[in-house]
């Protein structure tokens, strides 16, 4: 176990290290933020003086040297377009895309998992149908698209949500719904497919020869053991969350991680990108780590060596 | 049953919301694309930061709504010689906290501005001043390299910071908790947020309009014009002309339009590839229907231009002939030119309109040229464009403003031989527009510009296209006239009566 664990770790420093690497690279090469902060007017001797000064003009490898050197003492540094340092930045808008994260799990848990499980047991109905249709509307819009289209119905026309903004239960409800959407779509799905799954084993038939109610055997043990793919996808799909809520922030304006990882791209405010990766990779790697160790839990049967 | 509670929850939540909206009627709430990146007025020069600083400060300068120079810090002005300016300064400002704004602010501001130390980004539009000295508490005399006419345009865009605030806190803190002499003071900074500004009781220039003002971080254009219709937001920029209609229709809201100094402009790459023949670069001109783009993809909102500069902008001539709408000609061009199918790169990114470089590109393949788009987002774009002529690509388009209203701000930067923008050569040019930035006489520039856009014509490096307008979305009830100079001041705007 301790074994296993410490593997893990290992793998999971260097996958982090190794995006990083790569954001660093790809970030530097194509055009420094120089371009970016002077005025369309600025002489070439003006912008090589600000470039100097902020220090892009030194050769890459001595600049992520540098910036190795920096984050081993926990130094993020300063944003050259904010002129604050990275590390405040990030922590004053990341309670927004955990609190939106969080509303957009409830959305896709509460709703996709029940659906799983009738569209899994009731089959052949109206409400199947009916849920059908909703996973598959839900895994084919584009969340941007979602986005607008809630608010234009229930922002603009009816009036009941606010358009954007944050701070509010009322501004959280339309882009959680967005971007929970797409993950309730996948929970469904994956929670019909793991019953359906369980229901053909012999235990299940086993359990009916004896006697026992369908409801039963499904409470009793079809959910438990169907529960360890929708665990795992639980845990993906946090960092998938991540992922949208790069879209559907910016479209809500509301001013979490992903709407600042857009501004700082676009603005090439290095530090401020590369704290942000760190971040979601190191979230990322957690989340499928801890996902491993919930197995265990849930199912003894499985062990944790290679 | 649950679900009927929640919702009319969520309708009184609304209802709240929207009786709080007609309540705070002295709260102004302007959507912009990001927040401030800084507060410093001498740090950043993007414009949303600029929007939202500027109403915390004061300039030395200003323009008017006719876009003519006039006082604001500084009450007169005059050269003793050609390159040093006196100004006098008024007596009856002060800063928010009430410490008096004199001549040593104002020498201060400029030299803090000016020094490398600082890195600031707009140190390259004050880089022309040697030093800023105190003559007296109410004077300030500036030095520059050389004569140098776009000074005073320069000045316009120069705020006034506290010396004795600045050195206090340090250049940290004062960005964070910025002060400044003008009509509003910051409330509070969410950062990426909202910006939070409250009326400056003691301002010299009266009581501001309205009690607080909140400029909110709206990426999306069309979450901010939701945010309109809705009331959320009183006044929203960078309306697209595809959306104008329905701000128009929409009882609630209104359109605010204003020609700008801005040009969409195309480049053109005289130095490299299938451009470097003239006659390829005049087809180009003749290839391009400017008054199609404007009807078609601007909804009319802009005007063709003859040369690369419009009215508002010091300089500009209607006396030069623009090319007129001629493909045949064109095509006879390139054919005489050899250039049938020569493939042009263009370069483009999502700063600028798609559809009007894609209507560009329609436009060059009618009259047998093969045009190539090449999308890359800003900060690569820039990197080719402004670098070596042999990668910077046939074509861009372009909109440009100095904010500053004078052709040595748009033209100089774009053509003189040695720029970074430049990706062409004429010694004639050169001396032409090396002259008009080294002289104060009006005249004397005026015409030296004429000849200078008449090079241009024969030449062909860059073309200009249309004036652009800024549109704004408001509410119904807002009083406001938009500058030329896409200035927001909040202190120009109330309420209608």
């Amino acid at each position: 176990m301790l074994q296993y664990a410490a593997q893990r770790l290992v793998q999971a420093i260097i996958a982090i290290f190794g995006v990083l690497t790569i954001v660093f690279v790809v970030m530097h090469l194509s055009g420094d933020p120089t371009l970016l902060l002077v005025p369309q007017d600025a002489s070439a001797a003006m912008i090589a003086e600000l470039r100097h000064q902020l220090g892009f003009d030194r050769p890459i490898s001595v600049q992520y040297l540098d910036y190795l050197n920096d984050l081993a003492h926990f130094d993020f540094g300063v944003s050259v377009v904010q002129r604050v340092p990275v590390i405040d930045i990030v922590a004053s808008r990341l309670p927004y895309t955990i609190e939106l994260a969080a509303g957009a799990l409830v959305v896709a848990i509460g709703f996709g998992i029940p659906a799983g499980i009738i569209m899994a047991t009731v089959r052949g109905g109206v409400i199947e149908r009916v849920l059908t249709a909703i996973v598959v509307t839900g895994q084919s819009v584009p969340t941007f698209l979602s986005g607008i289209l809630l608010i234009f119905i229930f922002g603009v026309t009816l009036r009941w949500l606010p358009t954007s903004g944050s701070g509010t239960f009322s501004a959280l409800i339309m882009p959680s719904i967005a971007l929970g959407a797409l993950s309730m779509s996948t929970f469904a799905r994956m929670t019909r497919i793991a019953i359906l799954d369980e229901l053909g084993k012999d235990y299940v038939r086993a359990g009916r020869a004896r006697g026992l109610s369908m409801e039963k055997i499904v409470v009793r043990h079809v959910l438990r053991n169907a529960s360890i793919p929708v665990i795992t996808i639980a845990a993906l799909e946090i960092g998938n969350l991540l992922a949208g809520a790069v879209i559907i922030e910016t479209v809500f304006a509301w001013p979490g991680i992903g709407q600042l990882a857009i501004q700082s791209i676009q603005s090439r405010d290095f530090l401020v990108v590369q704290l942000i990766v760190l971040l979601i990779s190191v979230v990322y790697v957690l989340t499928s780590v801890l996902a491993d160790f919930i197995y265990v839990v849930v199912d003894p049967r499985i062990r944790l060596v290679r | 049953m649950k679900t009927g509670i929640k919702s009319a929850a969520v309708l009184l939540v609304a209802l709240m919301a929207s009786v709080a909206g007609v309540e705070a009627k002295d709260t102004l709430t302007i959507d912009l694309p990001n927040d401030a990146a800084t507060l410093d007025p001498h740090l950043q020069w993007n414009t949303d930061s600029y929007t939202i600083y500027r109403n915390i400060f004061d300039n030395l300068l200003t323009r008017d709504t006719s876009g003519e120079i006039v006082p604001q810090i500084a009450t007169a002005w005059n050269y003793e010689n050609d390159t040093t300016l006196v100004l006098k300064i008024r007596d009856d400002v002060t800063f928010q906290d009430g410490s008096k704004l004199t001549a040593d602010d104002v020498a201060f501001s400029i030299s803090r501005i000016i020094d490398p130390a600082l890195k600031s980004p707009q140190l390259s539009q004050f880089d022309q001043i040697a030093t800023a000295e105190v003559v007296d508490p109410t004077t300030v005399r500036i030095t520059t390299k050389s004569a140098y006419p776009a000074l005073l345009a320069q000045l316009v865009k120069l705020s006034i910071v506290p010396k004795a605030y600045v050195e206090k806190v340090g250049d940290a803190e004062f960005n964070l908790k910025p002060m400044g002499s003008g009509p509003y003071e910051l409330a509070e900074w969410k950062k990426g947020i909202e910006t939070d500004l409250k009326a400056n009781d003691s301002y010299w220039r009266g009581q501001p309009p309205f009690e607080t003002v909140v400029f909110r971080a709206v990426p999306d254009v069309s979450t901010r014009i939701a945010d309109l219709k809705t009331g959320k937001a009183d006044l929203v920029r960078d309306v697209p002309p595809d959306q104008a209609t329905s701000i128009e229709n929409d009882p609630n809201t209104k359109l605010l339009s204003v020609p700008t100094e801005r040009i969409g402009y195309l480049y053109i790459n005289a130095e490299a590839g299938p451009t470097e023949d003239v006659r390829v670069r005049q087809a180009i001109a003749y290839a391009i229907d400017k008054q199609g783009l404007v009807d078609a993809l601007l909804e009319g909102y802009g005007a063709p231009v003859n040369v690369l500069g419009a009215t508002p902008i010091f300089g500009y001539t209607d006396a030069v002939e623009g090319y007129s709408y001629d493909p045949d000609k064109a095509s006879e061009l390139i054919k005489e030119a050899g250039a049938e199918g020569a493939k042009l790169e263009f370069l483009t990114s999502p700063s600028y309109p798609r559809a009007v470089v894609e209507a560009i590109q329609q436009m060059l393949n009618d009259v047998g040229l093969d045009v190539e788009i090449s999308s890359s987002d800003q900060a690569t774009f820039l990197k080719r464009r402004q670098g070596d002529p042999a990668n910077a690509g046939s074509l861009a388009y372009g909109a440009w403003s100095c904010a500053c209203q004078d052709a040595d701000g748009i033209i100089f930067p774009l053509f003189r031989t040695g720029s970074i923008w430049a990706k062409y050569s004429n010694p004639q040019y050169d001396a032409l527009v090396d002259a008009a930035r080294s002289t104060l006489d009006e005249d004397e520039r005026k015409d030296l510009y004429k000849q200078a856009y008449e090079i241009l014509r024969e030449d062909v490096p860059g073309l200009g296209l249309f004036q652009t307008y800024a549109l704004y979305g408001a509410a119904k009830d807002l009083d406001w006239q938009p500058s030329p100079n896409e200035a927001m001041f909040v202190m120009d705007m109330s309420w209608q009566q």
